[in-house]
């Protein structure tokens, strides 16, 4: 068996390990980070930036959102279910980050929110500025995908400063000694086995999204059933496994929930020009939330995890679609592509004819109903009802935002199903707010520290969209925390 | 010759491309398209460099380097021819990443990383074509694909194989075979060079092919991983293909003291891993190993190693696969070795519980007596003492490796009338000629191989009825197919599904009463449930019982070690038992199980008594030079149709008369013919990973 020692070990070199492995290493730490795959980043080559409080960015476009403050709007979103001080030792880091990952080069285009609430709930779940979206390398507009810019100088940064990368070198398993981490055994590609020996191990896997077991155990939901959620291929939930063995406290697990179509990657035109103000309604046909909130795709996929068969329906006829053709969608997503309907008739006849399962159009009411397995009485009922709340101009029933008043009349319709998705799962491991890993009686595990989606239990029950970029904002920052006191931990001057 | 890249002077061999220089010398240029054990083809443009003389960015991996060459990387030209390819390679490729199996693990990805393209052309639709998971072992995602070709030259230059090729469809050029015929029908040999030389997702293993509780080299050869010894089964194949047996015997050798004892009678769970089975039987592995062992070449003994004596003494009680397995390895350790056997003649279960039409005596006393050669002192005859009084006589380690020899009597009425035996004693009496009476109508209780040992053996002495009887059904018995087969041609009845509810007689066995069994299964409480048809009781008239309903191990109280229920020995996973320096291996540990699983004990506990004695515990050893395969395959007509080939069996009605061996040989013809089977699935192992950006 081959034999390493060295300061400080990361698993997995996704954002929260590059972070932890940087951090630790600017700290005077000798670092070792395996990975199983052979790229860096993890989930975050998907993503588009992190969020960040007080940053130089913000500061420029004249943002005075504080540190303080987003701890306060954080802690009211989570009823204050959630360790305050992890919380608010993250935000008041979250700007300085910023400026740490421009010092390694990375650029960003500017600063966003995710989502722009209507008047009438603005005060309860408008977004703040937070999300730093990352400059793709090459020019251009941001997307999904664009973060990889960022993983790439972080990759660079800790070669710089002499982290040792093990690629495709999966950790089994952390080594406990009286009751403190000395270590990890991993795999390398060949099946040799590499015991290393440090002074403190920091867990960074990404949580379970491509374990559905394990997202069944967790959470309840069946994959590919009642929930669509992103499974980046290799997040297996090792990190969480390792850490219970090795004694961790537990803590609920969450799925980062939203709404997506399944496959939707593959099918993201529809994706898009199907999240729109228009009717939507459960599979007996009602409607069961006011459509202007739908770009909330937290609030949404909740709501659609509350309808019978985690299902939603949503449905535009041709004068609508019309419409969204000639002046654009009534919503503009900042991860969808702005010119949508220039491509929907391509999409939409190609989908039709392959016979993509949750989409379909027909010239009447009833027959869009059986098509789509909605009850045809109840939608009849509902779009009779809505068309003639659209013509007196407003929505009785949830007060939708009157410019978004639109009837559905003219065939053919088109009918899109939306489900549970979910970006990933959230939490497992119990941590303080040094991130150091804590068991069952909430006593540091010595040596042992847990960070990004394994660790990221402080968003309670749903993803606080007002602060967005929180998951990799969470996965940067717990990273660097970590990385920073592990070094504290295993250097001696 | 020297040459400048980006400022830097580096040195480069005659003929080699810009390329190849540059990423020899630790400068990395992206390249998708290029592959190290391919030939360039100019491509993907991802390599373009600017060359000092030249006008227009040039791909780096067609132009030679010439002494005094000054390139630039990074310059403007070629980052911009750069960029308009990566561009269009991610237009036609589906963004969706999250969803794609080789996440993490793709050279395409790490390529955007690096270059950090815009998505503004990601609204070029991708152009959908349908997985195709229709062939064995190989799935085609060909929406991923790229375009590279890398998988055609793989399969065309560098395996000879012709069966993958650029098509031009409707669609669009795609990657196919001629005609759009299966991979099967086209030739393909499953080697999977095209999978491991993909840079996206497009070609993969088939679903289930690749485990995540074993590494991917191990994953990608399941014969090998299977195989408790992990013998290098594709390794020694190909050997036995060129009719070379002293190499294949090495290359068994090198994990195994048995390799003919095993070529007989192994279960070779490594066929049922084969991935031939997905093109329909497995290699025919363990007959190959026969044919291989039998030539008796003794070329391997003279890379055999044997170190300088450590003054260490070893005592291994029990002189079976396992016991004698740990003996060998102790002893090329330099440490002094001694083996205590019960028996007159050493060999365990191998000698005294298999008969000998399945495995000659001639086969084991050549393989033991290789064994003994070494410097093993072997004491037949000898009760061995406790293990704590071996250790105070002067033995610094003792390996207890006695095996199961104690046969299960049932407790069912008329067990103890005259005439019923069991297992173990029939068998080792048998062995030892001792039966004189075999009695003339027989019954066998029990659904094992060994129940097929004992029917068959009694056949031999000259029975005129043998009946086996065992509660599972036909298919859910644990007797080997061909066991169940071999009998039945001997004229074995077989009662399949049978409850057996008493022996019948006064004081002799006068028949066995039998009933239908309708359900048989275990329950929560792992405890056995049987439903009975009822009706169904019919009496079988015998006047022999011989029961084979599984083997325990004797005299356990005796050794003053810990012991597991059941009296097994009790071993931690280093085989060491609750006594200090005493070792544990085999049945004795585990239960009755393989003679490989055996052999595979007894390995691990040479280690680790090895380790015990102050040695580094590395019995590795290697008996042939390591020879790198061929990657040339080349055509072979319908190669995915080639039917398993089993050796000659002597007819039914001779072998019943005489223990002589059922099974002969293959012959060389035969044997070359089986082995050219093998897809030779570590063969594209052999193939270099191209490094990526974040390894320079």
């Amino acid at each position: 068996m081959k034999q390493l020692q060295t300061d400080v070990i990361v698993v997995a070199a996704g954002l929260s390990g590059m972070a932890a492995g940087i951090a630790a290493a600017e700290n005077g730490a000798e670092v070792i980070i395996f990975e199983k795959s052979n790229t860096t980043g993890g989930a975050a080559n998907m993503g588009m930036g992190p969020l960040g409080v007080g940053s130089p960015i913000q500061k420029q476009q004249m943002i005075s959102l504080t540190p303080g403050e987003a701890f306060r709007k954080h802690m009211y979103y989570t009823h204050y279910r959630v360790d305050a001080r992890l919380v608010r030792d993250y935000y008041y880091k979250s700007g300085e980050t910023i400026e740490w990952l421009m010092d390694m080069g990375v650029e960003f285009l500017g600063v966003q929110r995710a989502f722009n609430a209507p008047e009438a709930t603005r005060a309860y779940s408008d977004g703040e500025f937070t999300w730093h979206v990352v400059k793709p390398e090459g020019g251009g507009a941001p997307g999904p995908r664009c973060a990889t810019a960022m993983t790439k100088k972080m990759t660079e940064r800790a070669k710089e400063l002499g982290v040792v990368f093990y690629m495709e070198t999966p950790v089994a398993k952390v080594i406990v000694e009286d009751g403190r981490a000395v270590g990890v055994i991993a795999r390398d590609r060949d099946g040799g086995e590499i015991e290393a020996r440090a002074k403190a191990v920091i867990l960074a896997t990404g949580g379970f999204g491509d374990n559905p077991e394990m997202i069944r155990e967790q959470t309840g939901y069946e994959f590919g059933k009642t929930i669509f959620n992103f499974a980046i291929p290799g997040m297996k939930g090792e990190g969480i496994k390792m850490a219970w063995e090795a004694g961790a406290g537990r803590t609920p697990c969450t799925m980062e929930l939203m709404y997506q179509l399944p496959d939707n990657m593959n099918h993201f035109i529809l994706d898009g020009a199907f999240r729109q103000p228009c009717l939507w309604v459960n599979r007996n046909g009602y409607r069961f939330m006011p459509e202007d909130q739908i770009a909330n795709t937290t609030f949404t996929g909740n709501a659609i995890s509350s309808q019978p068969g985690f299902v939603a329906y949503s449905i535009f006829d041709s004068k609508l679609l019309k419409k969204y053709k000639k002046k654009g969608p009534d919503i503009i997503s900042h991860v969808h592509p702005h010119d949508l309907f220039d491509h929907f008739d391509d999409q939409w006849g190609k989908d039709l004819a392959d016979g993509y399962e949750p989409i379909c159009q027909a010239d009447t009411i009833e027959e869009l109903a059986e098509k789509a397995g909605i009850d045809p009485e109840g939608l009849k009922k509902q779009v009779e009802e809505y068309n003639e709340m659209c013509e007196t101009g407003f929505d009785e029933i949830f007060e939708k935002n009157r410019a978004f008043m639109q009837p559905i009349e003219k065939g053919p319709f088109y009918c899109c199903r939306q489900n549970v998705g979910a970006y990933g799962t959230l939490g497992g491991v119990k941590i303080n707010h040094k991130t150091q890993v804590l068991n069952e009686e909430a006593k540091v595990i010595p040596g042992l520290y847990c960070v990004g989606t394994d660790a990221c239990n402080i968003f309670g029950d749903s993803y606080p969209f007002i602060l967005s970029g929180n998951s990799m904002g969470f996965c940067l920052n717990s990273g660097r925390i970590a990385g920073e006191n592990a070094a504290e931990e295993a250097v001696e001057y | 010759m020297w040459l400048t890249i980006d400022d830097k002077q580096i040195e480069a061999k005659e003929g080699m491309s810009v390329l190849n220089a540059a990423l020899g010398a630790g400068i990395y240029i992206p390249h998708l398209c290029g592959h190290p054990d391919l030939e360039a083809i100019g491509g993907c443009r991802l390599c373009s460099v600017e060359i000092e003389g030249m006008d227009q960015a040039v791909p780096s991996c067609m132009i030679k380097a010439q002494e005094g060459m000054k390139v630039s990387v990074h310059g403007p030209k070629a980052e911009s021819t750069r960029k308009t390819a990566m561009e269009l390679i991610l237009a036609t490729h589906p963004a969706d990443c999250t969803g794609c199996p080789k996440y993490g693990k793709c050279e395409l990805q790490s390529m955007y990383q690096y270059l950090g393209v815009g998505p503004e052309r990601w609204k070029k639709k991708s152009r959908t074509v349908p997985t195709d998971d229709s062939n064995p072992l190989i799935r085609h995602l060909f929406t991923r694909c790229v375009r590279c070709g890398r998988c055609v030259r793989a399969c065309r230059d560098l395996r000879g194989v012709k069966v993958l090729d650029f098509q031009r469809t409707e669609d669009g050029v795609r990657i196919g075979t001629d005609g759009n015929i299966s991979l099967k029908e086209a030739g393909c040999k499953f080697c999977g060079a095209c999978i491991e030389v993909c840079p996206t997702g497009s070609i993969m293993d088939a679903l289930g092919q690749i485990r995540e509780d074993v590494s991917y080299r191990e994953s990608v050869v399941p014969c090998k991983t299977a195989c408790p010894a992990h013998t290098d089964i594709p390794r020694y194949l190909r050997y036995i293909k060129e009719g070379e047996y002293e190499k294949a015997t090495a290359v068994i050798r090198e994990k195994l003291p048995f390799p003919e004892t095993l070529g007989c009678i192994c279960n070779h769970i490594c066929e049922t891993a084969c991935k031939r089975n997905e093109l329909g039987e497995p290699l025919s592995v363990c007959k190959l190993k026969r044919a291989a062992a039998a030539a008796h070449s003794d070329e391997w003994k003279k890379r055999r190693k044997t170190a300088a004596p450590t003054g260490k003494k070893a005592a291994v009680i029990g002189a079976g696969p396992a016991g004698l397995t740990a003996a060998y390895y102790l002893a090329k350790k330099g440490h002094e070795v001694t083996v205590f056997e019960s028996n007159e003649k050493a060999g365990g279960q191998c000698r005294y519980g298999i008969p000998s039409y399945r495995l000659p005596d001639e086969v084991l006393d050549r393989e033991i007596s290789d064994i003994l050669e070494v410097g093993v002192q072997l004491n037949v005859n000898t009760k061995a003492d406790a293990p704590e009084v071996l250790l105070k006589q002067g033995y610094d380690t003792v390996l207890i490796a006695t095996g199961t020899h104690k046969g299960i009597r049932l407790p069912l009425e008329g067990n103890m009338l005259s005439g019923v035996m069991l297992n173990t004693d029939f068998l080792k009496n048998a062995r030892r000629n001792q039966i004189d009476d075999p009695g003339k109508r027989v019954m066998v209780l029990g659904g094992g191989n060994v129940a097929y040992d004992c029917a068959r053996t009694a056949l031999r002495l000259g029975a005129e009825e043998v009946h086996i009887a065992c509660l599972e059904d036909g298919d859910q018995m644990t007797a080997s197919t061909e066991e169940i087969r071999e009998g039945r041609d001997e004229g074995i009845i077989l009662h399949s599904g049978h409850s057996f509810l008493r022996i019948t007689g006064n004081t002799k066995v006068e028949g066995v009463e039998l009933q239908k069994v309708e359900k048989f299964y275990f329950d929560e409480n792992r405890k056995a449930v049987i439903e009975l048809v009822e009706g169904s009781r019919e009496s079988i008239p015998v006047d022999r019982v011989i029961f084979a309903v599984g083997q325990a191990p004797a005299g356990m109280e005796e050794l003053g070690i810990e012991l597991n229920p059941g009296s097994y020995v009790k071993v931690n996973s280093s085989c060491s038992t609750s006594m200090p320096g005493v070792y544990g291996a085999g049945d004795v540990v585990t239960g009755t199980k393989s003679v490989i699983e055996a052999i595979a004990a007894g390995r691990q506990s040479a280690m680790e008594m090895d380790r015990y004695l102050g040695g580094d515990g590395d019995i590795s050893e290697e008996l042939l030079e390591k020879e790198t395969a061929d990657p040339f395959l080349g055509r072979t007509e319908d190669f995915g149709k080639l039917e398993r080939l089993s050796p000659a069996l002597l007819e039914p009605q001779e072998r019943k008369k005489s223990f002589a061996a059922v099974e002969q040989t293959f012959t060389c013809e035969e044997a070359k013919c089986e082995a050219g089977r093998c897809l030779q699935c570590d063969l594209r192992l052999n193939l270099t990973n191209p490094r990526l950006w974040n390894e320079y």
